[in-house]
């Protein structure tokens, strides 16, 4: 199945890599956001079956993006360097995967998303 | 037979030839020297009788073994030549006890040879005079009770009182004492760090402790109780000045002489600022291991993109490795500034250097301004991706192709310009590879502004217009 997704990372070059690996397990990245402006607006309209959410954002918390994503009942996971240790309280029970990663990380991290 | 009493003193008395004496001999002794010597032989208090105007000395059992090595000598002497090293004294204690008065020492200190040399000895003396049968003083009747031992041991507890005044002055801790069961605290002496409790409180946890903290502490207190043994702990508190700060704490039980607790004394450092320094280095590390994580997947990102539709692997291997010399150097860029930020110039400068060392091909023009991190980072890989391109394919492709980078900041936006000209003729390439996808999406992305390629004829051009409010740095 194909999904929709939202990718937000604010590493331009990880964030193409995340595209390339998504497009080749056969997936559509229809929004690519680096920043928290860009990736709120993007949460809040995009037409997305699953999103992958960075944590830090220049500096900033993408945790808001998290709590619209929650709000429009789309399901998310966090891809971070800090890992699961990085995260609030609140979202621990999400799926998270630790920078670096591999393609075959990122197909299951999509799919404990997706079934969670 | 007289004297009938006194153990080994009465059996002396009896057998010395007094007649070599002032006093006389034993029969001839008036009635009154007779009753005190046996009223004093009787007495287990160490007594010595000084009679006549010399003081001849007569004493009992227990004044012999307070004059050591001098016994039996002294019996019979005269009390200067007796005790010759205090003779001076003892002229008075004559003069004054036959002028009928009384002396009393207490702990009076007096240097005595009793066994092979001089040494302090501390006394209660008391003296009286000794009438005789005319109702005139005799004689001086004098009770010797030595209180060296005692005097020792004051001035040894005295001496550790201001060892333990002066350690409790000479350290910086502040200084606790508390009830055995710690409900009360009976006094804290706060060094001006924490607020002095001088009067014995039952509130000292809600003046010192954080409410959160108070159930960890009470445990670590009742264990220390259960086990009577030192309390020790690092805990938060309430500091004069207002502020929570920590001190590392540590109290030991004192007991009574016959083992019953009686309090605790405990000291405690104020270590906020080592507290304070390991958790700003725990959130250094937490935060260079995230850098870290972040650089390799950086690493991981270039290499797959790099090597993915590469047509010769030679070729890739170099692409490959002169990205992450560009990546290195931005990251020297950025650790030089600790992080914190960058020059403009700088990021530009250190990323195109490598590809163009002669200066008059590559002008780099604008007031400088200290951008983020990531601004700095994002900057210099895309123009890394214009420089290799330029040298590739543009104006660095020949003998006199020149490229200008210029910025100027318009309102709230900064423009940057890369400008190719001299070089050969561009067409328009037919796709996009990962150099022109970075530098148009991903610095656009980064920058949250736009970035165009415009494949202009007479040279390749390079637009970035991003918000001034997300480029610079702090």
């Amino acid at each position: 199945m194909t999904l929709r997704i939202l990718v937000v990372e604010d590493e331009m070059t990880i964030a193409f890599m995340i595209e390339d690996m998504l497009v080749e397990l056969g997936h559509e990245v229809v929004e690519l956001a680096m920043r928290l402006p860009e990736a709120l607006e993007a949460a809040q309209r995009a037409d997305i079956d699953v999103a992958i959410l960075d944590v830090n954002l220049d500096g900033l918390r993408s945790f808001p993006v998290a709590d619209i994503l929650i709000k429009r009942a789309i399901p998310f996971a966090f891809a971070t360097g800090y890992g699961a240790a990085g995260l609030e309280e609140a979202y621990r029970n999400r799926p998270v995967l630790a920078k670096p990663f591999l393609s075959d990380d990122l197909r299951k991290l999509l799919s404990q998303a997706i079934s969670a | 037979m007289f004297p009938n009493v006194g153990g080994q003193l009465g059996q002396l008395i009896r057998d010395y030839d007094w007649s070599a004496t002032p006093i006389g001999p034993l029969e001839d002794w008036p009635q009154s020297l007779k009753s005190v010597t046996e009223m004093l032989l009787l007495s287990p208090v160490p007594i010595v009788l000084l009679w006549g105007e010399d003081g001849v000395m007569i004493y009992n059992d227990a004044y012999s073994a307070f004059a050591g090595q001098r016994h039996p000598r002294l019996l019979g002497s005269k009390v200067r030549e007796g005790w010759d090293e205090i003779a001076d004294f003892n002229d008075n204690v004559m003069r004054v006890g036959l002028a009928g008065k009384t002396l009393a020492f207490r702990d009076q200190e007096l240097a005595l040879e009793r066994h092979g040399r001089l040494e302090p000895v501390w006394m209660d003396l008391d003296y009286s005079p000794v009438l005789d049968e005319t109702g005139n003083p005799a004689g001086v009747i004098a009770i010797v009770v030595e209180t060296t031992e005692k005097v020792l041991a004051q001035r040894r507890v005295q001496e550790s009182e201001r060892r333990f005044r002066a350690l409790t002055m000479a350290s910086s801790d502040i200084i606790y004492r508390m009830s055995p069961d710690w409900t009360e605290m009976r006094q804290l002496d706060g060094r001006s760090i924490m607020v002095d409790t001088e009067a014995p409180s039952i509130a000292w946890m809600d003046d010192y402790l954080l409410p959160e903290d108070r159930a960890a502490t009470q445990a670590a207190i009742d264990e220390a109780i259960a086990r009577l043994q030192p309390f020790q702990r690092e805990h938060r508190v309430r500091r004069a000045d207002g502020s929570v700060g920590w001190v590392f704490s540590r109290a030991v039980p004192v007991t009574d002489e016959n083992g019953a607790l009686v309090e605790w004394f405990g000291a405690a450092s104020d270590i906020t600022e080592r507290v304070r320094a390991t958790d700003h280095l725990r959130l250094v590390i937490n935060e260079l291991n995230h850098r870290v994580k972040n650089t390799l997947a950086m690493v991981q990102a270039i290499a797959l993109r790099t090597f993915r539709h590469a047509a010769n692997l030679g070729q890739a291997q170099k692409e490959f490795a002169a990205r992450l010399m560009a990546l290195a150097q931005a990251n020297d860029l950025l650790t030089g500034e600790r992080w914190a930020g960058a020059s403009l110039f700088s990021a530009i400068r250190q990323a195109v250097e490598p590809h163009q060392h002669d200066a008059e091909r590559c002008t780099i023009q604008g007031d400088d301004l200290n951008i983020s991190p990531k601004t700095a980072l994002a900057l210099a890989m895309a123009m890394h991706e214009l420089a290799t391109n330029a040298l590739k394919y543009g104006a660095w492709s020949n003998d006199h192709g020149l490229v200008a980078i210029s910025w100027t900041v318009e309102g709230q936006r900064l423009l940057i310009e890369w400008r190719e000209r001299n070089g050969p003729e561009v067409t328009a390439p037919t796709g996009r590879g990962f150099g022109s996808r970075l530098i148009e999406r991903g610095l656009a992305g980064e920058l949250g502004g736009k970035v165009l390629l415009h494949f202009d004829p007479e040279g390749i051009r390079c637009s970035i217009d991003a918000p001034i409010s997300v480029v610079v740095g702090e």
